[in-house]
């Protein structure tokens, strides 16, 4: 068997406020195979963000490993961590975070503009991205000229620019309505299935859940014992 | 798009912000270049100008003091002196006590060649040469009292006690200042008892070159005499008035300080308040994979671009006016030019550079230092 795309041993998280300190992750160990749709789930204050913001390289673990692809994320350094996200990761967040000056073109070109494209490529794969999530036709649009749904779609073509080996997504459907959100979940489904994206997603919501192909659960930072069982579709 | 198109798309984001800043650093820097132009102007003069050859010669000790006439003919024969004229200052009054304008005794012959940029009738100054008790008055004091040519007046001395009564011989316009009326020295002597005293020498130089010898010379040569002497330029002397009120140079200093720190302050309030908001987006740039440095760079250049598009209006807009403005008309003959040299405009520019660094320091590095999950929090 091929080696899993991340492994994760013993990580835990701990964070200190003020005299308080609390345990966000427990010594959670899993692995997360190339091609998996993994739902990250679980009641609020589980631990859920926390998991995802050190598998994306964006938090360090207090002690344990998270190994990306053979790269212990956690030992580079500021800058190399930035550049390793740039190819590697590519993020979906609950609020869409667009920058709101720029149009969805060029929203979905910044991620690219660190990498050694020519202007010319960087236009192509953008659009390419754009076309990928059903946007060809709002390539001026700004931001707020789109409705939720599309901000998200641009978000996940932004996500998808770099072609990055792992996808994660933070309640990626929390601001959308039913309709936006099954088209968001769709698309998802489709990037694993056909492109073959690796994507780890949080989410609070069953439906939701059901398009992923595992789900893990947490609880109080520590993996739900029926954590390995369930596979959906 | 490229990365120096997103950081003009970022400052162009909030309008007024960008009008507000660029015009209150404009605004600053044109005070800036205005004070030290002023101050340039006040303390080097014009070396082409005409009247930057006259030079004054007076009693070290103060301007109530006065100088032997002997030193007359001494000064004349000097190397350098083209003219040199007796010159006292009277300070009568005209009927009445607010009736008050200059006046002053000189030697009729000298005061045409001496005042070469005001405008003289040389039938006008042949009379006035021709009458011992005549007078030439600046066209503002004859409009100021109706008076007309061949009319008698009657001063009455404030200082010395005396009244001359005076027949107007001429008209004179333009130069330095229309209001002086001048009137003959021998009259003068002759009223106060001769004295033998003369309150200052007026000279005019050969050209600008032999002034600072000239100056140097008179000063040595009655060193050590009973009347010390102060040889000074016409603008220079001028400038001893002024300087009564206070140092100059350190109050247009101080003022520019003050004008240079409030910028800073102002700025950098805007600047960091604009990059507080964007929090949440620099979070969400750094995830993306643009690491610390870059985030302060794009700041900076963002800082650095508002302060001197700033820059280039206040201090080229100072220089663009000032070309096309009668600057001795508008300040009455005080500043004879107003050239906003390039070494003011550098000045200008290099404080706008300067401006738009500091300015976003603290927000630029509170952004490279904040954690991108702290990011992700703000408004979330
Ligand atoms: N920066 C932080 N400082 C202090 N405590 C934190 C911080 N981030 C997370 N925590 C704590 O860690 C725990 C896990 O937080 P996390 O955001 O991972 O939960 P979550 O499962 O994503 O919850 P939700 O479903 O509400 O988003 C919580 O108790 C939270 O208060
Ligand atoms: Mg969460």
């Amino acid at each position: 068997m091929q080696t899993p795309m991340v492994q994760i041993r013993a990580l835990s998280r701990r964070f200190q406020q003020g005299d308080v300190e609390v345990l966000a992750l427990d010594r959670v160990t899993l692995d997360i195979a190339e091609g998996d749709f993994v739902a990250l789930m679980g009641p609020s204050g589980s631990g859920k963000s926390t998991l995802l913001h050190i598998i994306a390289g964006i938090d360090r673990p207090t002690s344990g490993q998270c190994i990306v692809r053979d790269v212990d994320v956690a030992t580079l350094s500021e800058s190399a961590l930035a550049n390793w996200r740039n190819s590697h990761v590519g993020f979906v967040f609950q609020t869409f975070n667009l920058i709101p000056v720029l149009t969805a073109l060029e929203n979905v070109e910044l991620p690219l503009l660190l990498t050694g494209l020519s202007a010319a490529q960087r236009r192509a794969h953008a659009e390419a991205a754009l076309e990928l999530v059903g946007l060809s036709d709002r390539l001026r649009h700004l931001p707020r000229q789109l409705s939720g749904g599309q901000e998200q779609r641009v978000a996940i073509a932004r996500a998808l620019a770099t072609d990055p080996t792992l996808l994660v997504a933070d309640e990626p459907t929390g601001n959308l309505d039913a309709r936006a959100a099954q088209d968001v979940l769709e698309l998802l489904e489709v990037l694993n299935r056909e492109a073959g994206k690796t994507i780890v997603m949080v989410t609070h919501d069953p439906k939701a859940a059901g398009h992923a192909r595992r789900i893990v659960r947490l609880e109080k930072g520590e993996l739900s014992p029926d954590a390995a069982a369930g596979l959906a579709t | 798009m490229n990365l120096a198109g997103f950081i003009a798309r970022n400052a162009m984001r909030n309008k007024r912000r960008v009008i507000l800043t660029t015009f209150s650093v404009a605004l600053s820097l044109f005070l800036y270049t205005v004070l030290q132009t002023a101050l340039r102007e006040m303390t080097q003069p014009a070396s082409s100008e005409d009247s930057a050859l006259r030079l004054v010669v007076r009693h070290r000790v103060s301007l109530a003091n006065v100088l032997p006439v002997k030193y007359h003919a001494r000064i004349n024969s000097m190397p350098g002196v083209r003219v040199c004229s007796k010159f006292t200052w009277f300070g009568g009054v005209y009927q009445d006590a607010k009736n008050f304008f200059p006046q002053f005794a000189c030697e009729p012959d000298k005061i045409a060649p001496l005042f070469a940029e005001a405008e003289f009738d040389p039938r006008e100054i042949a009379d006035f040469i021709g009458d011992r008790t005549g007078c030439i008055v600046g066209v503002k004091t004859m409009e100021r009292f109706r008076w007309k040519v061949g009319q008698k007046i009657t001063l009455t001395g404030t200082i010395w006690d005396c009244s001359p009564e005076l027949t107007i011989r001429g008209v004179y316009r333009g130069g330095v200042d229309e209001t002086n009326l001048f009137f003959q020295h021998a009259y003068f002597d002759e009223l106060t008892g001769d004295l033998g005293s003369v309150g200052t020498y007026w000279i005019k130089a050969l050209n600008a070159d032999v002034i600072p010898e000239l100056i140097a010379r008179i000063d040595r040569t009655f060193e050590n005499s009973d009347a010390e002497t102060k040889t000074e330029t016409e603008r220079a002397f001028q400038l001893s008035f002024v300087s009564m009120f206070g140092n100059i140079k350190m109050l247009i200093g101080s003022i520019s300080t003050v004008i240079v720190f409030t910028m800073i302050l102002v700025t950098a309030s805007t600047m960091s308040m604009a990059i507080r908001e964007r929090m949440r987006e620099i979070a969400i740039l750094k995830a993306i994979g643009f690491d610390g440095k870059r985030v302060v760079s794009m700041i900076v250049a963002e800082s650095f671009g508002l302060a001197l598009a700033g820059g280039i209006v206040g201090c080229f807009g100072a220089k663009l006016l000032f070309a096309n403005v009668d600057i001795y008309a508008l300040t009455q003959g005080f500043f004879l030019k107003f050239d906003v040299t390039p070494h003011i405009l550098a000045g200008g520019m290099l404080i706008a550079a300067v401006l738009g660094v500091t300015s976003c320091a603290i927000p630029a590095l509170t952004a490279m230092r904040a954690t991108i999950v702290a990011g992700l929090r703000e408004l979330d």
